[in-house]
């Protein structure tokens, strides 16, 4: 287990430079003078000249690529180059916004999709079955943006029923925000996921030793239950394991549009100003929190499957 | 081979198709045939491809830029042109819907045709020859995946300059990963198998072994796939433009939909509403029909 | 993981989200003001109080030497922080300000000497702030409003440039303590504006040991002289500030201006500020948000954003009955600004051929466009300065104004593009947001009528700032609001030295109008400037550098409950409003 971690986290280190490299060339094509931006509307050359300076910003690409790599290998990455705050600080402050709206919108999410899917694949093909299915298949061909401007046109402003958009430190102040962009949340990805747990079960439904059972004459219910539903643990918590460190990045189109101040907005307000060194801050934690789910997952397998050895 | 390149795809059935690609369609055939909602699925995208395509001939809904009332008119029956209302400057909705689904099918179609046989290729390589191929394919497909989507997609969308080249490009850029990931899973499994062995001894190329031999026997991932890319094309030119990166000058669902977040306080709910449900159904038929699809290709899901 | 648990940790989040869906905002009797921001704020550090929304919440904390007087218009400056207005020798270079004895800082841990307690403000307190604003390795975006025009200050910060640390005991000649409470500033040569520049927020006393103890993150820690101090601090979605206990003695205004009376605006007089206890200040980053959320009471007052004008206002353009009802009011003044287009005069097609602007100029619908985007409630401009400003002209008929297209047309034969023919597509640069977008496609078909063809280029905001400050596209739009009354802050705009990357955008450059500039800047307000600058206006309306927009209105409007609300275009004016909490309940 220990050499195979070891394994895999050095094999991640080209994939963290390929990203480094793709952030870098990308948003430097992007780019927008950060100089300019920072100087304000009355700008003079010297002090745009004074700044290039001050940031590093004269010197040639390869050395800034340079210490960009040395900045995702101690983990500074400095300040933002629009609100001077340290992107450290940023991210712990997003982090706690962009958890209380994921963690709960997530379990709920999951706890339905995995009890609805567990239901229906018992009563496959029945009507149950396929009203859900179909219900689901509508719920996700909706776009997102439909339920985000709806849901605050009518479960907000028109009947009420929460605030708008905003966000509050303290925790009933949150529980009053959150719950309007969690039911979003819920109703956008829940489809999804029914429609992959009952895939997945009926995956399992279809394996040879359940023809075995049934030819066996065991009773449907302790062939569900007993063997389908353990086997098809594999690829549901795979699914839960592989989602969970990206929650920490939020939902950036929910927060951006609920005004919640958590780590999806602060990225996407990064690429709107150019702002180099949060995107780049950013896109370096996904793609750790991403290698380090691939990890966990294949950790897992081996522990809910010992079928499964880790090489 | 390490697994963080080993994709875990459910729909991937754990046991190969063994019939031969033709008998395999056929079945499939007879099946989508039964299948009467795949038909009006079919229907439905078969009437946005008409319509996109008269629209983008200029024969239905010209010319859409045409002042046709007042701003902000509510919808009213009898004159078509008005059935959506009117936008801010008056021009007709309904007319925009329509020419935003030329748009939209564009958008899918060109996202789709490009990114799976993108997909199809860089999967197939890495998958059959293995080796340093496969690392650098694979080193390089998990490095854009490890970067969120939507950075992506703004940074190349940015880059490029907006407009609907800009919108191409970025989605292609960012869709054909998850066919080379299926893909490459497939002709692994597939490149041991025994047909492809016998192929191989009766001294077939490498070439004709990935695309004479191999490639008809995943194909229906490939239709599975293109029905996916279509609709989340559709979908992402929606939220670029909703960031403001949309269509300039063209009447796009996306940028209806953007001008709604700013006409919803009047009550202006029509450009929204037609947009949206416009863009439900021929997302609605996609799913389904891809649903059906996969149920008729797939012997094992009954 | 069972089943078991996840079902209890099912339950559990159910309860939670049917808790949250039944606490709904309860309505606060305390004496709190329910304020808002539409753009996040960057921290509250006044040297980087360059964006308007960082301004006005810095003006919460932070106070300048004078300040504007709340009621009267046009507007005036008043002493705050010194005692009176400044003295002025008789060549106009000298400025000498006493300032108000025992004002304190707010107290922090980084006044060590006395234990955390506030000390009280001297006049080397000045001299630090200023010289702040100047210091090389700060880079304040705000050095703009004393750069070139105290002596010794640009010296200072060339040296200090050099240097490996900035030192700010080398002294500067032109700023000198003379006693602790007397500030004495020797200017470059005589400045007009001088006075307007150090009311500017980012000229706020800071405190030296403040600043250094906290180093880069002074920004989020701010200790100043005003009115409130800062409790709770988020500058990405919400601040809280509470009444300054320590704040000097500053009562409400009794003067002001015609009217002010009548509409009960000098009911507090002689009370002293503030007065609220606190300010909940809440981010909104979307229009639409905020406004349903001052709809629904939670906030105090609120703008009307343009598309929610058909809720506030009657075609006629008074306020809703339903609004009247529940004791809504509606104020509105113009705004010192302007929007415009601007050419970029060094572009080899538009910066060389007038007729071609005039055109331009002429074919653009101003009335549809004030009825499409401003509701009506705009002003067509004719030329660069606001009304409200001396120099503006109400009788100045702009002649490339009007929407004529025949005229147009005729211009663009002489330009030598009889119905554009031979004439590229423009390239028009615009930044990416919904409004925007909407009004680019407005401009498109206006130009289109006389067949001029544009191609759009849409960036981020930092990509079109650097497209303009290069001096690349041919045409883009702009906004320009007043950093102080003086109509010099918009003829600025257009005096060559000030080229990009600097202010004048459309790098107009005329030495005629230069010379006239220099000219007006010698010159304090009176007949003589205003002549002046009337001239400089008739310049660059016939050069047409700009296609002139319109001088928008500012709305507000205010619930039942809230008092003394009087729109004012500068900051600072939070610590003049009252809610009568019995109403709010």
């Amino acid at each position: 287990m220990f050499v195979f971690l070891v394994r895999r986290i050095v094999g991640s280190i080209p994939v963290i430079f390929g990203v480094a490299l793709v952030v870098f060339v990308l948003f430097n094509i992007v780019g927008g003078d950060p100089a300019l931006q920072m100087v304000g509307k009355h700008a003079t050359a010297q002090q745009i000249a004074d700044i290039r300076r001050e940031y590093g910003l004269d010197q040639p690409l390869f050395v800034q690529f340079f210490n960009y790599l040395k900045e995702i290998l101690t983990f500074e990455f400095g300040r933002s180059y629009a609100t001077r705050q340290k992107i450290s600080d940023m991210i712990l402050n997003g982090i706690g916004p962009s958890l209380s709206l994921a963690v709960p919108a997530f379990l709920v999410t999951t706890v339905l999709a995995v009890s609805i899917g567990l239901v229906v694949s018992y009563f496959r093909g029945k009507l149950i079955d396929r009203a859900t299915v179909l219900l689901c298949v509508v719920g996700i061909s909706i776009p997102s943006l439909g339920y985000i401007l709806f849901g605050q046109y009518i479960l907000a402003y028109k009947m009420n029923l929460f605030p708008i958009s905003g966000f509050d430190y303290s925790w009933s102040g949150r529980i009053e925000y959150l719950v309007l962009p969690a039911i979003v949340w819920i109703l956008l990805s829940v489809g999804y996921d029914v429609r992959f747990y009952r895939t997945a079960l009926l995956e399992e439904t279809s394996q040879d030793y359940v023809r075995t059972a049934r030819a066996k004459g065991l009773s449907e219910p302790r062939i569900f239950f007993k063997h389908v539903l353990k086997n098809s643990m594999v690829p549901i918590v795979t699914n839960v394991i592989l989602e969970i460190p990206l929650l920490i990045l939020g939902a950036f189109l929910l927060e951006s549009f609920f005004g919640i101040p958590g780590i999806g907005s602060i990225t996407i307000d990064a690429i709107h100003n150019s702002d180099l060194p949060v995107i780049k801050a950013m896109a370096t934690m996904t793609s750790l929190l991403y290698i380090f789910g691939n990890i966990m997952t294949d950790v897992v397998y081996t522990l809910v499957d010992p079928r499964v050895k880790l090489k | 081979m390490s697994s963080i390149h080993s994709a875990v795809s459910p729909l991937a059935p754990t046991q190969p198709v063994e019939i031969k690609g033709k008998s395999l369609w056929d079945h499939a055939w007879i099946r989508l045939k039964r299948d009467r909602m795949a038909i009006i699925c079919f229907s439905i995208i078969v009437f946005y491809a008409t319509v996109a395509l008269l629209a983008k001939m200029g024969l239905i809904a010209t010319p859409w830029s045409d002042v046709v009332g007042a701003s902000y008119q509510a919808p009213s029956s009898g004159d078509m042109r008005l059935w959506l209302g009117t936008d801010i400057f008056g021009r007709s909705v309904f007319y925009k819907v329509i020419h935003g689904t030329r748009i939209a099918m564009s958008v899918g179609l060109v996202t789709a045709v490009i990114a799976v046989p993108v997909g199809v290729v860089f999967g197939a390589v890495a998958g059959y020859f293995g080796g340093w191929i496969d690392e650098v394919i694979v080193w390089f497909y998990t490095t854009l995946s490890s970067i969120p989507n939507i950075m992506l997609l703004l940074a190349i969308a940015y880059s490029l300059g907006k407009g609907i080249t800009a919108i191409y490009i970025s989605l292609i850029a960012t869709s054909w990963i998850g066919m080379a990931r299926i893909m490459r899973g497939e002709f692994i499994k597939h490149k041991n198998r025994e047909y492809v062995i016998a192929a191989d001894s009766l001294g077939a190329s490498n070439f004709s072994k990935i695309f004479k031999h191999i490639l008809p026997n995943v194909s229906h991932f490939i239709i599975l796939n293109f029905s996916i890319q279509f609709i989340s094309a559709i979908k992402a030119e929606v939220i670029l433009s909703f960031l403001g990166l949309g269509v300039q000058g063209e009447p796009s669902w996306g940028v209806m939909i953007d001008d709604a977040k700013l006409e919803l306080a009047r009550g202006v709910w029509w450009q929204l509403a037609g947009a949206t449900t416009a863009m439900f159904f021929v997302v609605l038929a996609f799913n389904i029909l891809g649903d059906s699809l996969r149920d008729a290709l797939d012997p094992k899901i009954k | 993981m069972t089943i078991g648990r996840i079902l209890t940790g099912f339950s559990l989040t159910l309860a939670l989200v049917f808790a949250g869906a039944c606490t709904k905002a309860s309505k606060d009797s305390s004496n709190t003001l329910y304020a808002y921001s539409i753009a996040k704020i960057k921290g509250l550090d006044p040297a980087f109080s360059d964006d308007l929304y960082s301004g006005a919440e810095v003006a919460r904390v932070y106070d300048t030497l004078l300040q504007y007087h709340y009621l009267k218009r046009p507007y005036v400056l008043e002493p705050s922080l010194a005692e009176a207005l400044p003295e002025i020798s008789k060549d106009g270079k000298t400025y000498t300000f006493k300032l108000k004895k025992g004002v304190l800082f707010q107290d922090d841990a980084a006044f060590e000497k006395t234990q955390g307690k506030g000390r009280e403000l001297v006049a080397e307190d000045f001299i630090y702030s200023f010289k702040r604003l100047a210091n090389p390795k700060l880079n304040s975006p705000m050095w703009w409003i004393l750069d070139g025009k105290i002596a010794g200050l640009n010296e200072w910060r060339a040296t200090q440039a050099k240097a490996e640390k900035v030192d700010y005991d080398v002294p500067v000649s032109g700023l000198k303590a003379v006693d602790s409470h007397t500030l004495q500033v020797v200017l470059t040569q005589p400045s007009y504006q001088f006075i307007y520049n150090i009311a500017m927020p980012a000229a706020s006393a800071v405190a030296r040991e403040v600043v250094e103890k906290y180093g880069p993150e002074f920004l989020n820690h701010p200790v100043g002289t005003g009115a409130f101090k800062v409790a709770e601090y988020n500058p990405a979605s919400k601040i809280i500030y509470v009444k300054n206990p320590t704040f000097r003695k500053e009562v409400y205004p009794s003067e002001g201006a015609a009217g002010d009376q009548e509409k009960g605006l000098l009911a507090d007089a002689g009370k002293t500020l503030p007065l609220v206890d606190k300010i909940v200040m809440t981010v909104y980053t979307e229009s639409q948000p905020q406004w349903l959320t001052f709809m629904k009471g939670e906030l105090d007052y609120s703008s009307i954003p343009k598309d929610s004008f058909n809720q506030a206002l009657t075609p006629q353009k008074e306020l809703q009955p339903e609004l009247k009802k529940q004791g809504v009011a509606l104020h509105s003044s113009p705004q010192l600004d302007i929007t415009h287009f601007s050419f970029n005069m060094t572009d080899p097609v538009v910066g060389k051929n007038k007729y071609l602007r005039q055109a331009i100029s002429l074919a653009m619908d101003n009335d549809k466009q004030i009825e499409l985007f401003y509701n009506g409630r705009a002003i067509s401009a004719q030329g660069p300065i606001p009304p409200g400003l001396s120099g503006y002209d109400e009788k100045l008929v702009n002649p490339y104004k009007g929407h004529n297209i025949e005229k147009a047309k005729e211009l663009m034969k002489k330009a030598g593009y009889p119905d554009g023919k031979g004439l590229a597509p423009l390239e028009y640069v615009t930044i990416s947001d919904s409004t925007t977008r909407q009004m680019t496609e407005f401009y498109q078909k206006e130009m289109a009528e006389i067949g001029v063809q544009v191609k759009v280029q849409t960036y981020s905001w930092p990509e079109f700032q650097q497209s303009v400050k290069n001096k690349k596209g041919q045409v883009w739009s702009y906004a320009w609001g007043a950093d102080y009354p003086d109509a010099e802050n918009f003829l600025q705009l257009f005096y060559s030295k000030n080229a990009s990357p600097g202010p004048n955008d459309s790098n107009y450059n005329n030495p005629e109008f230069d010379k006239l500039y220099e000219k007006a800047l010698t010159l304090p307000d009176g007949p003589e400037r205003t002549a002046l600058y009337q001239k400089m206006v008739a310049l660059v309306v016939e050069d047409t550098p700009w296609v002139f927009g319109v001088h928008r209105l500012l709305f507000g409007l205010t619930h039942r409950w809230m008092k003394n609300y009087k729109p004012h275009e500068f900051h600072g004016m939070s610590k003049y409003y009252a809610i009568d909490t019995a109403l709010r309940k």
